[in-house]
């Protein structure tokens, strides 16, 4: 029973205004569409103003074969055919009024293209026919490699660079997901290798399509056709088996004014049946403004601008990061109170009004993540990257409201052991 | 596409947006204060972020502002810039009042505890390091600020000039600057969601009416004098490659060249068919990456022309070549079909940027700040009526040397 708020004057600023919690959200599948390529074709329409945009995922991400050469392919895919340079290229995708962008993470690359609906398919046609009969110019590739190279020098400054890839390297030890460009690599950028990976993972690649925008049949009948040539990718990976390294490193940087680090510890992805309570631990430790990581290092220290714990995931596995940067004599002060948030998670229960409150807020960011049509294609994506359905935010929704501070402390007691803990610094 | 509003002001002189949009179940609260670093007192400069700090350290009646709008499955933020400071919560549409309340009594009075301003000032000065120092080319708006402008407040960043202006300030800055700042007739309250609008004048009436009314003072910044001769600096920081920043004079944003200043920056800085990019990157491989973008403030605003030289070519070698390619796209008006290319992507980009709920309840309040609400409708009218003269004779009047203010950061060798 919701109490109804009475605007009677004159108000008592002391009180809260009644809240309501959240009961029911509506998760609304896209329209999926099986390709003759076996390839899925997910479409949201019904969008209500002009945009619209395609993602291509391909299964071409940096773990799967050579990362230099993933990196530089997908950064070249359009940048020269046997019928036009990369300006002319660029130049037809400007004049659609078009926007272009690849981004690469451990498992897929992605190609989204942003347009307004009436002209998608013009620019997913000039992108199809360009990547179709890309032919890598070597000067195109020397470009983006002295480009690169240079960025590599600019990143290597920074500390949250030099924390991130030391805690990569240490933490997915012995796996190609550990694997990282070194700035030496750059040299061994190779016009064959480029080309032989385009034809595998891309042309051969494609793994899912996600389409949003009120697109006319008549057009999603030829996006269909460009789509079908092709090949479904048919990538199977060896199991990824855990060669975690533990304990304490630090990486010294002169001059550097602040340390960053990196704590964290080989964890799941959502698949695993502990997923979804230790999320909402995750939470309370450090994923929101009123963690206990932010309410006592930034609001009650002064350490840091910022402090978070976040679960990173992938297709096979997730882990566990928490990440700053704090002033040079301020990082083993943070370090040792990382380790008693952990500890009174461990050993007392979650108080009844800091649970209820956290319980709200995902329900409210949940409620938000599923705004619109283009939030909740995102939210699908999210899940269906894990063969997972809508069904998952159901279930996260039950296990929000019914989980208990006992089975938090639980949680911590298995994976918040310090000792677990690899623990990565620079600066 | 329209986006449709109602306004209407409080007996204490808050003005109030409200944007009904029907398909959502989130609100959009958004508090804009008319005061930014260019408020500031050039001996206590970065005041106006701190200050931003400070509000969520709790008010007259509240403990703390996060806590109960988090609990309504809400969460909040806010930015300063030199122009503005705006606050915004985004939260289920049923507790909206929750927001409401909140954001009224922080207008209402802060709690001025001593806890939160010493933890707040050791925050900001990690954010100035982190941000500013402990980045590679991280100060350069530091340095670039004071040669561009010589009069004008612009001439320090919103994080402040140094460090030791954010140790100084004390609880009786605070105080003043709250007094002076945060009152109903120096903001501007803009809701967005699925409401009537008669229940909203209900609540912002009820939340805000008896907060007490104060006069707006009136500004006095110094006009920043006409660039009239062409300045540089050159500094040598601990930075891979050499960096460089070619800033421009340019008009405010209520001026109509405002509109062309963007298109031009656009035009002549868009990666891979930029003529900066082809010329100088692609062509004389002078240039390791390059672009160009406006900073859009209220008052006189920059067109930056930035970027990184490659290995072995030096300041002089990028120089020469930079004010030929300018003199060269100053020669001749763009073809038509390339204006239409950049109008066409600049709908595209608007019409993207107007989908988000958050983005439309900050440009709202935005725009009744530099004159009125409605002008988010009318932008793209402003970009559509262009011509490719009027961009010609711009491009000619803005990108000369005189006008022009050159930041150098050298790597230590």
């Amino acid at each position: 029973m919701i109490r109804q708020i009475q605007y009677h004057k004159p108000i008592n600023r002391s009180i809260a205004p009644a809240i309501q919690s959240i009961d029911k959200i509506n998760f609304i599948a896209p329209e999926k569409i099986i390709l003759q390529n076996g390839v899925c074709l997910f479409w949201k329409s019904g969008i209500q103003n002009q945009t619209s945009k395609i993602e291509l995922h391909f299964e071409a991400g940096s773990s799967i074969d050579d990362p230099l050469t993933a990196g530089l392919c997908a950064g070249l895919l359009i940048n020269g055919s046997s019928t036009k340079n990369a300006k002319q290229i660029q130049k037809a995708l400007d004049s659609v009024g078009s926007y272009y962008d690849v981004s690469l993470n451990q498992d897929t690359a992605v190609v989204t293209i942003y347009a307004l609906n009436n002209q998608l398919l013009k620019a997913y046609r000039i992108f199809h026919e360009h990547l179709f009969d890309a032919i890598f110019p070597q000067k195109e590739i020397d470009n983006l490699v002295q480009e690169r190279k240079q960025k590599f020098k600019l990143q290597e400054q920074k500390v949250s660079f030099l924390a991130q890839r030391l805690f990569q390297q240490k933490l997915m030890d012995q796996s190609s997901y550990g694997r990282l460009i070194e700035f030496e690599d750059y040299k061994r950028a190779n016009r064959d290798k480029i080309r032989a990976y385009h034809s595998q993972y891309f042309l051969n690649g494609l793994h899912k399509v996600f389409l949003i925008g009120d697109i006319k049949q008549i057009e999603l009948n030829d996006l269909i056709g460009l789509l079908n040539a092709y090949k479904q990718s048919t990538l199977q990976r060896e199991n990824f088996t855990w060669k975690a390294q533990k304990g304490v490193q630090h990486l010294v940087k002169k001059d550097a004014v602040q340390s960053a680090l990196r704590i964290g510890r080989p964890l799941f992805n959502k698949t695993h049946p502990d997923f979804i309570a230790f999320s909402i631990l995750n939470t309370i430790l450090g994923d929101y403004f009123g963690s206990r990581l932010m309410s006592n290092i930034r609001e009650d220290k002064g350490f840091t601008y910022g402090i978070g714990s976040h679960i990173l995931e992938n297709r096979q596995f997730g882990y566990l990061v928490i990440g700053s940067e704090v002033g040079i004599n301020n990082r083993e002060a943070t370090i040792s109170e990382i380790q008693i948030e952990f500890k009174r998670l461990q050993n007392q229960l979650v108080g009844k009004e800091e649970l209820d409150l956290v319980k709200n807020f995902l329900l409210g960011q949940l409620l938000k993540s599923a705004d619109g049509p283009y939030a909740m294609l995102d939210l699908y994506a999210n899940v269906e990257v894990h063969d997972l359905d809508l069904n998952f935010y159901e279930k996260y929704i039950a296990e929000i409201k019914s989980i208990k501070p006992e089975k938090l402390r639980e949680l911590a007691i298995e994976y918040l052991n310090w000792q677990d803990m690899l623990i990565i610094s620079a600066g | 596409m329209i986006i449709n509003f109602e306004q209407f002001t409080l007996g204490n002189g808050l003005r109030v947006i409200f944007h009904k949009e029907p398909s959502t179940p989130m609100a959009v609260v958004n508090v804009l204060y008319d005061v930014g670093a260019r408020d500031e007192n050039e001996n206590k400069t970065g005041f106006a972020h701190l200050f931003e700090h400070l509000m969520f350290g709790g008010s007259i009646n509240i403990g703390d502002f996060d806590s109960p709008l988090q609990e309504a499955g809400g969460q909040s933020n806010a930015f300063t810039s030199n122009d503005i400071t705006n606050y915004y919560n985004i939260l289920p549409a049923h507790n909206i009042d929750t927001a409401l309340w909140l954001e009224s009594d922080r207008m209402l009075s802060l709690a001025f505890t001593p806890k939160s301003l010493e933890v707040q000032r050791q925050v900001v000065i990690e954010e100035f390091k982190q941000r500013y120092l402990n980045q590679p080319y991280g100060d350069a708006w530091l340095q670039l600020r004071p040669l561009a402008y010589r009069k004008h407040p612009y001439r320090w960043a919103t994080i402040g000039k140094k460090i030791q202006h954010i140790k100084d300030a004390s609880m009786e800055d605070v105080r003043t600057f709250f007094k002076k700042y945060y009152h109903p007739a120096n903001a501007i309250l803009c809701i967005v969601g699925n409401f009537e609008l008669e229940t909203i004048k209900q609540k912002v009436d009820y939340y805000f009416g008896d907060i007490p009314a104060q006069k707006k003072s009136t500004r006095k910044i110094a006009k920043e004098p006409k660039q009239k001769k062409f300045r540089s600096k050159r500094i040598i920081r601990n930075v891979p490659t050499d960096a460089f920043y070619y800033a421009f004079a340019m008009g405010s944003r209520l001026d109509p060249q405002y509109y062309l200043a963007d298109l031009l920056s656009d035009h002549i800085g868009n990666e891979k068919t930029g003529i900066l990019y082809s010329e100088l990157k692609i062509k004389k491989k002078l240039v390791n990456e390059i672009g160009a973008y406006i900073t859009g403030s209220i008052d006189n605003g920059l067109l930056i022309i930035t970027g990184k030289l490659n290995p072995r070519i030096n300041f002089e070698h990028l120089d020469g070549a930079l004010w030929d390619v300018l003199e060269k796209y100053t020669s001749r008006p763009i073809t038509q079909p390339a204006l239409k290319e950049l109008k066409l992507k600049m709908q595209t980009a608007k019409a993207f940027q107007d989908q988000g709920l958050l983005n439309r309840a900050m440009n709202l309040s935005y725009f009744e700040l530099l004159s009125k609400a409605n002008m988010i409708n009318e932008e793209s009218t402003n970009y559509m009526r262009i011509q490719a003269l009027d961009l010609h004779h711009f491009a000619k009047g803005i990108l000369r040397k005189n006008n022009c203010s050159l930041l150098q950061i050298q790597a230590k060798r």
